[in-house]
């Protein structure tokens, strides 16, 4: 990983993403704070990504590197998981039982991915189908279920659940516009986190260094 | 460039970010005026437009609430000052005071304007001298103000024998 992306631009991606992750457009601009169960859910990513390798911590911290590096890395940490938090905050309902339903399924969902403990590329792909899966049901499917106009996929859906009441589901419209924020907050969440140092794959190293003089000797 | 002054450099500009990320989540700025206006203000030197201010004054006195809104609100765009958050709440709650009823609706935009005078005020106290209110504090006001939103009438023909705190 170049100095430049460790400096600035993993930093600021995740910076924005915090920015962004608690906007919702309504009559006027809100900035939403984050749930404390974001907080849960967002040390239990940042535990599956450290423990599959996509996130290698001992790269930005470790006695080989000097005070201030360290703390390049330290920043690194902190604003990645700050954007991890608002990340979730951005797709977690704002209240009702979907809140509470989506909540535990987030936690459940995410204890099982750290315990599988898969590789990297397997648990980045399965964190961007937690997270696009969740962007759909709060900004299409219930934004759709609490619009007061009431589109054609409310009407759908209104079919096929036929006899449920929206009052447990119904959520606070927002505005048009929050959606869109939302799915670029999480395109920057995931696009960082694809470029933060992983692990080194130490398991395909060989265990003996063969050395400069082995390469000679075989030319 | 040294490997030193730019990862100082990055570490300046990632705590400057955050700390004005921290600043917008707990101020909630709604609008690029409102977030310079209230930027200017934490640091001492924001000023309301006086003339805009006057004018307000003006059509206060002469009853015209909704006029002398429109020119605070031109006087005072981040909603950073006060003393004319506290005439807007003022406004809110002379208009919205019936004989037999009180406006609930105006009465809650004027709690909203009454909190944020006190917010901006420095300790949260505010005194405004005028000899042509009957409440000087925005703790008085915000109490009537409250009293009116929690009423659990609008109408109330008992009202009537109250008084009105001009």
């Amino acid at each position: 990983m170049s100095r430049a992306v460790e400096v600035f631009w993993l930093p600021l991606v995740f910076l924005a993403v915090t920015l962004l992750g608690g906007v919702r457009i309504a009559d006027r601009l809100v900035f939403l704070r984050p749930p404390l169960s974001a907080l849960v859910l967002a040390v239990l990513l940042l535990a599956a990504l450290v423990r599959c390798g996509a996130f290698a911590p001992q790269r930005l911290m470790n006695p080989a590197r000097s005070a201030l590096q360290n703390l390049s890395g330290v920043t690194v940490l902190a604003t990645m998981f700050a954007a991890t938090v608002q990340a979730f905050n951005s797709v977690i309902p704002e209240s009702g039982l979907p809140r509470l339903i989506i909540v535990v399924f987030l936690f459940v969902l995410l204890l099982n991915t750290l315990a599988a403990s898969t590789d990297r590329t397997h648990v980045l792909r399965s964190t961007a189908v937690i997270l696009g899966s969740m962007f759909v049901l709060k900004y299409i499917v219930l934004a759709a279920l609490s619009d007061p106009a009431g589109g054609w996929l409310k009407r759908v859906l209104l079919g096929a659940l036929e006899g449920v009441t929206l009052g447990t589901v119904a959520q606070e419209p927002f505005g048009l516009g929050t959606g869109y924020v939302a799915f670029v907050t999480l395109a920057l969440f995931l696009g960082g986190l694809a470029i933060l140092p992983r692990r080194d794959s130490g398991s395909r190293r060989a265990l003996v260094d063969a050395g400069p003089g082995a390469l000679r000797e075989a030319q | 460039m040294r490997d030193d002054v730019v990862r100082a450099i990055g570490l300046a500009v990632a705590g400057s970010c955050f700390g004005a990320i921290v600043w917008v989540y707990s101020r909630q700025p709604q609008t690029l005026a409102e977030a310079s206006g209230a930027l200017s203000a934490t640091i001492g030197v924001y000023r309301i437009d006086e003339q805009a201010f006057a004018d307000g004054l003006r059509f206060f006195r002469a009853d015209q609430f909704a006029a002398a809104r429109l020119a605070f609100d031109r006087a005072d765009q981040a909603h950073q000052d006060p003393r004319t958050q506290f005439y807007i709440a003022y406004s809110y709650y002379r208009e919205g005071w019936g004989r037999v009823y009180v406006d609930k609706e105006l009465y809650a935009r004027g709690l909203a304007a009454v909190d944020r005078a006190i917010a901006a005020a420095p300790r949260g106290r505010i005194v405004v001298d005028d000899a042509d209110l009957q409440m000087h504090s925005g703790d008085e006001l915000k109490a009537e103000l409250e009293t009116g939103v929690q009423a659990s009438t609008e109408v109330n023909p008992l009202t009537v024998v109250r008084r009105h705190r001009k």
